[in-house]
């Protein structure tokens, strides 16, 4: 299993690093230099962290656990009117980012009210297609408790986030409601600190699915190879995401095949990887457990 | 301004009273309104929320946005700049110039450019019932999409809900207006 971290440090012997990390077998995932300042997201087999906590400690940088980091996730709001946008979601989005998930926002065509509040099949499709959910509803408890049963139809991990303190949800985060301003105080940091906890509980059963079914390669080995083959365009943004389970690729409909021919140990990509376009951006690829494909190497 | 919103749970009530707050201030019309009252009921989804209108601004005049330098005008709030080159153009045409982004100048005679600086160029009186209502429609829960105003003479009010209304929820929204506001 690999491990995903980040670090923040100077340019000094930086590329020491990434050799370090390129021998060990992992790879990196995003970096940004910033003139002297420079930060990446590295990821590298988990009985190796030793090693580049040692690296990191001699180049004189600071290293950050990311919690949520190979994930994907989706911020779902009634609408996206100015009741309930741009606070809270941005507030909530930013700070899961920031925790190292990929969000992605939406508002539902016909989510606000309470009797009235429906979700179409095709935004349904649209959420299951990321790896966890989060709903950010409003101040009023009647509200969230019909606005639920919305929720329930979803098929991926989920959680609520609303204004009563306590609610009978699975995993529910009060205190945040309709917000007009940046939730920047202290107690308001600490709300969002526990959203990504949650979130993070909500992901741990899918995770142990994961665990106990283990998948044919990891996303991160699979998203290299795609990324030799078909090199990301410059300026090109997150051209592919990882999920926890899959990916999400960001290509042009003529290099399906190239896609598919890529080879991965002893098996073509198409035999581990289950792909279909995806309703929202790219193509989705699942990848098969290693029980299905057999062994690779 | 005062604002008391009551009928939900102690946090939404906190939590709209800020709403309420925030958004008059967004609208820049906290210092017309005196009291805002909003009555909740989450179970029916009904809201009534009534701004009672206090001081209005007086007319904002050419001479209060801008200074005379001789037969030149500069202006001093940027904001009104759209506005007072529409008005004096249509009034006195080609005589105005404008010689740099704030900057005017008048081919007038003296008495005229006295006359021009009593020009009035905006009257918030004008729109403060739209402005009000703009921000009563962002307090109000977007689902609630059922809206009646409630006749009142110095305040604007709404009820809203996502239910059809009836007469007796009107009735009974303007005995609540009239009570508070």
């Amino acid at each position: 299993m690999y491990k995903i971290m980040m670090f923040e440090g100077g340019v000094y012997k930086f590329y020491e690093l990434k050799e370090l990390v390129g021998d060990l077998g992992g790879f990196i995932l995003q970096e940004s230099v910033m003139q002297t300042e420079t930060m990446m997201h590295l990821a590298f087999p988990e009985e190796d962290e030793r090693k580049i906590r040692n690296k990191i400690k001699g180049l004189g940088g600071k290293f950050k656990e990311l919690p949520l980091a190979g994930t994907e996730i989706i911020i779902v709001v009634p609408s996206l009117g100015k009741h309930h946008a741009v606070d809270p979601m941005c507030d909530i989005a930013e700070f899961l980012r920031r925790r190292g998930a990929i969000t992605n926002m939406m508002g539902l065509a016909r989510g606000v009210g309470m009797r009235i509040a429906q979700i179409t099949t095709q935004e349904k499709q649209i959420i299951e297609e990321f790896d966890a959910a989060v709903f950010v509803f409003g101040t009023f408890e009647e509200c969230i408790e019909e606005k639920a049963k919305i929720c329930k139809k979803i098929d991926i991990p989920y959680m609520i986030v609303g204004g009563p303190l306590d609610m009978e949800f699975e995993h529910y985060v009060g205190g945040v409601g309709r917000k007009t301003a940046r939730m920047r105080h202290k107690n308001e940091i600490d709300i969002l600190d526990s959203i990504a906890s949650e979130l993070g509980k909500a992901l741990a059963e899918k995770r142990l699915d994961i665990e106990e079914d283990p998948i044919a390669a990891s996303p991160l080995f699979i998203k290299d190879m795609i990324e030799r083959t078909i090199p990301p365009k410059t300026g090109e943004e997150l051209p592919n995401v990882i999920q926890l389970d899959g990916l999400r690729v960001k290509i042009e409909e003529e290099d399906i095949e190239k896609i598919n021919e890529i080879e991965i140990g002893n098996k073509k990509l198409s035999e581990i990887c289950e792909m279909k376009k995806s309703q929202y951006a790219g193509y989705l690829l699942k990848i098969k457990s290693e029980a299905v494909t057999g062994a690779l190497f | 301004m005062e604002v008391k919103v009551e009928g939900g749970s102690d946090i939404a009530n906190e939590s709209y009273t800020k709403i309420c707050q925030d958004t008059f201030r967004d609208a820049g019309l906290r210092s017309n309104i005196d009291d805002v009252y909003m009555l909740c009921n989450p179970k029916e989804l009904v809201f009534i929320i009534a701004a009672k209108i206090g001081r209005v601004s007086r007319p904002v005049t050419v001479w209060d946005i801008t200074l005379q330098e001789g037969k030149k005008l500069r202006i001093t709030a940027e904001r009104y700049a759209p506005k007072l080159l529409a008005l004096l153009w249509d009034k006195y045409g080609e005589k105005v110039e404008q010689l740099s982004r704030l900057e005017l100048l008048l081919k007038l005679e003296d008495t005229e450019i006295k006359e021009l600086l009593d020009l009035v160029l905006y009257d918030p009186k004008e729109d403060l019932v739209a402005r009000i209502l703009y921000a009563l429609d962002t307090i109000i829960p977007e689902g609630a999409r059922v809206r009646s105003p409630i006749h009142s003479t110095n305040s604007v009010a709404i009820i809203a809900s996502e239910n059809p209304i009836g007469e007796g929820q009107k009735n009974k929204a303007e005995e609540i207006v009239s009570k508070y506001v």
